[in-house]
């Protein structure tokens, strides 16, 4: 089992207009304090410190654009911030939005370095990003797959292939790459690819062998989209096992249940992620410009979108606090208390790495420690053990790329 | 007076795409080139003209029903095509041509590279070249019901409230956002101008009229301007009370412009 951390890092202010949402790409960039966010990241960072101390095999990190609901703008930016204060946890990046960049040659030069000063801590995931990727830094929607797929296979190529070579591809077009860092970790740092509900992405990951992390915190969702994994592997020739598939869900702990239920609806406060559920979503057409789904794609969620009229109801539109905690997108309880219902998405989803979301929307600073700790102290330990005993190895035990034991690596 | 549109719409196999095609009336050929947000039907517009020339209005690759090839990037590669299409399809050379918009600019392209192939230009509200004053509108930080909106300067006029100033079907939805998506390959950056194309201008031999609403509120009038300047002999003729789409805003007035110019 591996158990990562994840914080969205969100702007925080009291006076927030319910009209801005989530901000992205709706607020002006003169409401941005830089002493505030100085406070806000350096808290962030100190959170993740101790979440490495309390035990966390894995700080994950993000990355959006034009988007209060995520101060993390630039992923590596934190990572490299990481790889020299922490010592022993991985850093997840899910990830980099690898179509948003012109230039990937100086991608792959990142992420080498911080492979290197982590020591091979690095695990360097990969997103296609939002609408608002696309728009902000000024790249075509409409080439967005293309440009995730050709860059992921020149960043490889470039830590895996001695220079200097040249790359004339379709988006990118190199006469000499030969950066002179290459990644610790060979063949190359391990990829992993988180993501929400995109049949695409979760075939493309099990075609690549990397691990997928389902994002939404749905039981339901989840489990259609890990059949794809399944299925997609047994056409590959290998057979996808709890290494290949991860999940994340919203988590509070506190020492009473009555305080669990008060300070964790904070998480369902504040400035939130626009894909929450219940949260405010972008404009239409930012959220997808015109082609950022593949015409096929597109006619697919025109046919599901026709089925759910229908009259069933999207477990993503049950979006109060009370309905996520129902539902298990949202854990809140005591170390008692939660135990039981982690076990039971262990049990119902069988993943091998479980993301913990806390300290997110409008809680403050004290309410994620305490969770933090408590997680350490009380709760990891004890899921661990489940974990054994369901038979859930993680992408550390088991290596996704060959279903080989890591035994020399697992924590 | 109320008259049949009388028009063919065929599909067609031609020039490396799957072309949605519609014509009507007859004698000389006039091409229509549609704009960015492509073309929902034959328009009024058209049957005025189908009175005097054969009209041949593709929906261009991408828009429409027609196919979109993947080898098409740029507004130069329409142009191309444009020029592929005239010759694959047997239309006798030089021919009447009007561009509305993004149609205005594969025009132009297409004849900064040919003279040979148009016998008279007719430029409407056109896209390609970067305003003097003003910003091209964005189409891509905006809504598809705004972007019409936007393109009108009159909202009761026959033609807006008839495609667009209504709900629109699943259907016609769909079209709409198929053809966002062509619009976004084409246009995306440099955003709706070339970079090139005013040091090109000059090198256009083909008798031009350049034709603009005075409230376009997409392709500013100032770009109209700079048609004006760069190409040899153009004129220009702005239509008062008008925005991004005479032909559909004020189709009598903006036919009548076109036929003076076309048969003079």
């Amino acid at each position: 089992m591996f158990i990562g951390h994840f914080t969205e890092q969100p702007w925080q202010k009291e006076d927030w207009p319910a009209a801005w949402g989530s901000g992205v790409m709706e607020v002006s960039n003169s409401e941005y304090d830089p002493l505030r966010a100085s406070g806000l990241y350096n808290r962030y960072l100190d959170e993740k410190v101790y979440a490495e101390e309390m035990g966390f095999d894995g700080i994950m990190v993000n990355e959006h654009h034009s988007a209060p609901f995520c101060m993390n703008s630039v992923a590596n930016v934190t990572s490299s911030i990481l790889a020299r204060i922490t010592q022993k946890a991985k850093i997840l990046i899910l990830g980099n939005i690898l179509p948003i960049h012109d230039d990937p040659l100086w991608l792959a030069e990142q992420i080498a370095m911080i492979d290197v000063i982590s020591k091979g801590r690095l695990i360097p995931g990969v997103v296609r990003g939002g609408g608002s990727e696309s728009l902000t830094h000024n790249v075509p929607p409409h080439f967005n797959r293309e440009r995730f797929e050709e860059a992921h296979d020149f960043l490889v190529k470039t830590w895996t292939t001695p220079g200097p070579f040249r790359w004339e591809g379709k988006h990118f077009h190199y006469r000499y790459v030969n950066p002179w860092a290459v990644p610790l970790q060979k063949p190359y740092p391990p990829i992993w690819v988180p993501g929400t509900s995109s049949r695409e992405t979760v075939e493309w990951a099990a075609r690549h062998r990397y691990p997928y992390i389902m994002l939404a915190s749905q039981i339901d969702l989840t489990q259609q989209m890990y059949k794809i994994y399944y299925d997609t592997a047994r056409e590959e020739g290998y057979e996808a096992g709890p290494q290949h598939l991860g999940f994340m869900f919203f988590f509070h702990v506190e020492e009473t249940e009555k305080r669990a239920m008060e300070v964790g609806r904070t998480l369902t406060q504040g400035v939130r992620s626009p894909y929450d559920p219940g949260a405010q979503r972008p404009r239409p057409y930012i959220a997808g410009p015109p082609g950022i789904a593949t015409r096929s794609a597109r006619a697919l969620r025109r046919k599901m979108t026709a089925a759910d009229s229908s009259g069933r109801t999207r477990a993503g539109a049950r979006a109060t606090f009370e309905d996520q905690v129902a539902t298990h997108g949202m854990v809140v309880g005591t170390p008692d208390s939660v135990i039981p219902k982690v076990r039971y998405i262990m049990e119902q989803l069988r993943p091998g790495t479980i993301i913990f979301r806390t300290g997110d929307g409008a809680m403050d600073h004290e309410s994620q420690m305490r969770t933090l700790k408590l997680m350490g102290e009380e709760v990891m330990p004890k899921l661990r053990e489940i974990a054994d005993e369901l038979g859930l190895p993680g992408p550390y035990d088991i290596d996704p790329r060959t279903n080989e034991p890591l035994a020399a690596m697992a924590s | 007076m109320t008259t049949t549109p009388a028009f063919t719409e065929e599909t067609l196999d031609i020039a490396g795409t799957s072309l949605q095609l519609r014509r009507g009336g007859s004698g000389e050929p006039l091409l229509i080139l549609h704009g960015e947000l492509g073309v929902p039907d034959w328009l009024q517009a058209h049957e005025l003209l189908a009175k005097h020339y054969s009209v041949y209005v593709p929906s261009l690759p991408g828009f429409g029903t027609s196919s979109f090839p993947d080898w098409l990037m740029s507004v130069r590669d329409l142009s191309t095509w444009v020029s592929w299409f005239v010759r694959a399809h047997g239309l006798s050379t030089p021919l009447n041509v009007i561009g509305f918009s993004l149609g205005g600019w594969i025009a132009a392209e297409l004849a900064t590279a040919n003279s040979h192939i148009f016998s008279k230009m007719v430029l409407v509200g056109a896209g390609g070249i970067k305003p003097r004053e003003g910003e091209i509108w964005d189409y891509f930080l905006h809504s598809a019901k705004e972007a019409f909106q936007q393109s009108f300067h009159d909202h009761e006029s026959a033609e807006y409230l008839k495609y667009y100033g209504k709900d629109w079907t699943p259907d016609e939805a769909d079209q709409v956002e198929t053809n966002r998506e062509a619009a976004i390959r084409y246009l995306w950056r440099p955003y709706m101008h070339s970079i090139t194309l005013p040091d090109l201008l000059p090198a256009i031999a083909t008798p031009t009229l350049l034709v603009w609403g005075r409230q376009d509120g997409i392709v500013p009038i100032s770009s109209c301007e700079l048609y004006k300047e760069g190409i040899p002999g153009a004129r220009a003729a702005v239509l008062e009370e008008c925005g991004h789409m005479p032909e559909m805003e004020k189709p009598e007035e903006f036919t009548k412009t076109v036929l003076e110019f076309l048969g003079g």
